[in-house]
């Protein structure tokens, strides 16, 4: 097996950043009404590449444990399984975080008796994970964001999918529960529940959160995800995690001594100034772009000529605007320029 | 520190907030002092803005801790070598006055009158250029008013962001032209011990020496390059112990303040164009180490041409930008008459940035 090494420059060690210790138990909530069900990611179309994501790369995320509970092999028993059924003629490849080195090893052993799978150790980078990147690194493709790359024959899943794929097409059993986690500096403890679908954010965040009126709830993570004020949502597949950040509306005396305390919150850390052209935005670039002469174009009012300079290619990660030292909101700019197309 | 600001903390806290609401209601008052108030409260106080569009978090790094991390390499690079070689009654006036003159009159000034940019510790990091790239002869007047300039100058183009060429820079060409006599002497030998506090408003009353390159260019005489990177000869106030600066600029570099390609591509063409010349014309040129280690060639490459607003965004076009620098530097000071060229060669090369960055884009992105 080769080891595929990481596959683009830029990029970002969130999980060192920002490390989250988890409670190993596990709550189980239930939903008020009947829970919804599990729906099988592809029905009735040819797949060529299932691409099995093992490299969370955000803290907020699933940790692999929870469902591989270090044993890969029977994960990986699983996998052939769902493969013989549904996927019979498809490549499998499997993204798998470099530094668990058991499960690097257990993968490997696997995969030097089959020839269906490729095992492909990742450094956890953040946006290593994102979809786009993967088929770039993995497939040697280039897909573009927000395309649908289930047309294109390719499915990228994480752990949890496969074993809900596994119980409700194997087993035959009824997928209706999924794991999430909570995390953030607005909870007492960060905490993985197990919560049925359709249960709301309310009755899951109940008796959680610190001081509801100095916190924000994020769904899918702070970076990627969106903010929601309507606690009544009900959640469904898609919602693989819940943060709750605390928010520092005041000022506060001395930050250089309480980094800690300020860390993970909504603060912007800094004044707004002008653009230093510090060239940190284009030296995190997970794709290589410079999303500082967007931000210029647009304040210039050339939101049309930002557009050349390969915006297409942006995958939206946002850490040009986590990273920008004069807190330009870089990824706001970015949205707005792409939203031209869609006025036209 | 922490445990003692502890107490004080919710005091504090409390003054500041009354004394800010009071500025804010009272329009006049707002007027003249609005912005110290700011730029004080900004030293001490993390805004309370928060994240409002995605990501929602942010990185623990703002200009602030850039800029700090500026003033500090300039502080190991030049500051503490100079007090060191020429004494403390030479160097600690220069920068009181540089700070006065340039940060506390001018900024103050053109904040009250032009109500448009508050202050930011920019002013800081051009301020402690001036005294370094002056003669430790220069007169504490020469001081102030070259750091006046350079930030009247600034903010005349926008303030910090919107610079078209180093201020610091740009200031002392200006006084290169009209006080021509104050910058090519002034060079007093370092390390003949200190002068009274008295000699401190004229300048101190040494013997002064010709720098290592004029005395190249009259007698063909190469200084030692031990001495040079040591500081033991002669030059401006900030640029003799390159060592100290090579080491500083080293830092910068790692932490990623200043950007690497830039000194490479300075330093690297002028050891290039200076073997160059050396080959064709021999003797008459001043041979690469000696070309690399003297002038203000260390301090320009690793503090004057990295800054990173009057270089170019693209980081190709910076390794263009550096050789130009380099170029331009051994033209200058083989072929003509003047005893130095860095500042002339990143002045014209700041000029020169805005083209190129243009250019690149278009190669980059085929337009």
């Amino acid at each position: 097996m080769k080891k595929v090494t990481m596959g683009f420059k830029g990029g970002f060690h969130l999980l060192d950043a920002y490390p989250l210790p988890f409670c190993t138990i596990i709550d189980e909530i239930s939903a008020d009404g009947t829970p919804g069900q599990f729906q099988f990611p592809v029905i009735g179309q040819k797949v060529e590449h299932v691409v099995v994501n093992l490299c969370p790369t955000e803290p907020w995320t699933l940790p692999n444990w929870v469902i591989l509970k270090h044993k890969t092999g029977v994960f990986l028993s699983m996998l052939k399984e769902i493969k013989t059924s549904y996927f019979s003629d498809a490549r499998f490849h499997l993204a798998i975080n470099e530094k668990e080195d058991r499960a690097v090893e257990d993968a490997m052993n696997f995969a030097s008796a089959e020839d269906w799978i490729e095992v492909a150790p990742l450094c956890a980078k953040y946006p290593q994970d994102d979809p786009v990147i993967l088929t770039q690194v993995l497939l040697g493709m280039d897909v573009n964001f927000g395309q649908d790359i289930k047309s294109l024959g390719i499915l990228v899943v994480d752990a949890q999918t496969v074993s809900a794929m596994h119980e409700q097409g194997i087993m035959k059993k009824v997928v209706n529960s999924r794991y999430i986690v909570l995390s953030g500096t607005g909870l007492r403890e960060n905490e993985i529940i197990r919560a049925e679908l359709g249960t709301s954010v309310e009755k899951i965040l109940k008796n959680k959160i610190k001081d509801a009126s100095a916190c924000r709830v994020f769904v899918n993570g702070p970076l990627r995800g969106k903010e929601i004020s309507d606690f009544s949502l009900k959640i469904d597949w898609s919602v693989n995690n819940i943060v709750v950040l605390e928010e520092k509306n005041r000022k506060i005396l001395f930050p250089m001594f309480k980094a800690d305390e300020l860390a993970f919150t909504t603060s912007l850390l800094g004044e707004l100034r002008r653009c230093v052209y510090c060239n940190f935005c284009d030296d995190i670039c997970p794709v290589a772009l410079e999303p500082a002469l967007y931000y210029h174009s647009y304040i210039r009012g050339e939101k049309h000529k930002a557009r050349l300079y390969h915006m297409e290619k942006c995958i939206e990660c946002g850490l040009c605007s986590f990273i920008c030292p004069s807190k330009l909101e870089l990824l706001k700019v970015i949205r707005a320029c792409k939203a031209l197309d869609k006025h036209e | 520190m922490k445990k003692f600001l502890k107490p004080l903390e919710p005091l504090l806290d409390k003054g500041l907030n009354a004394a800010e609401s009071f500025i804010h209601t009272h329009r006049k008052v707002n007027f003249f002092f609005g912005a110290v108030f700011e730029a004080f409260d900004g030293l001490i106080r993390n805004p309370k803005e928060t994240a409002q569009s995605p990501p929602f978090i942010r990185h623990n790094y703002d200009v602030k801790r850039f800029m700090g991390a500026v003033l500090v390499a300039l502080v190991c690079g030049w500051v503490l070598p100079a007090i060191y070689l020429y004494g403390w009654q030479c160097v600690v006036p220069k920068l009181i006055v540089s700070f006065i003159a340039g940060v506390f009159i001018a900024d103050f000034l053109w904040v009250i009158i032009a109500r448009e940019e508050h202050i930011a510790e920019g002013g800081f990091v051009t301020c402690l250029f001036i005294p370094a790239i002056l003669p430790p002869q220069a007169p504490l007047w020469l001081i102030g008013l070259g750091a006046a300039l350079a930030i009247i100058f600034r903010n005349i183009l926008g303030g910090v962001g919107n610079n078209l060429v180093n201020p610091a820079l740009f200031s002392r060409l200006f006084l290169t032209i009209c006080f021509p006599a104050f910058l090519v002497t002034g060079y007093q030998m370092p390390l003949i011990g200190t002068q009274g506090i008295h000699t401190v408003p004229q300048g101190l009353d040494a013997v002064t020496h010709a720098t290592p390159f004029t005395a190249f260019k009259t007698s063909g005489e190469v200084a030692s390059y031990l001495s040079l990177l040591l500081g033991t000869t002669t030059g401006s106030l900030g640029e003799t112990c390159r060592l100290a600066l090579i080491l500083a600029g080293l830092w910068l570099m790692k932490v990623k303040v200043a950007n690497w390609r830039v000194p490479v591509s300075y330093l690297g063409s002028v050891f290039i164009f200076s073997i160059f010349f050396s080959l064709i014309l021999g003797k008459a040129v001043a041979p690469p180490f000696f070309q690399l280690l003297s002038g203000g060639l260390i301090l320009g490459a690793f503090f004057m041409a990295t800054d990173p607003i009057t270089t170019t965004y693209n980081q190709t076009a910076k390794w263009i930008f550096g050789a130009g620098c380099g170029f331009i530097t051994v033209l200058i000071r083989d072929f003509t008459t003047l005893p130095e060229g860095v500042m002339y060669a990143i002045l014209l090369m700041n000029l020169l940035a805005i083209p190129i960055q243009s250019l690149m884009v278009k190669i980059r992105y085929r337009l």
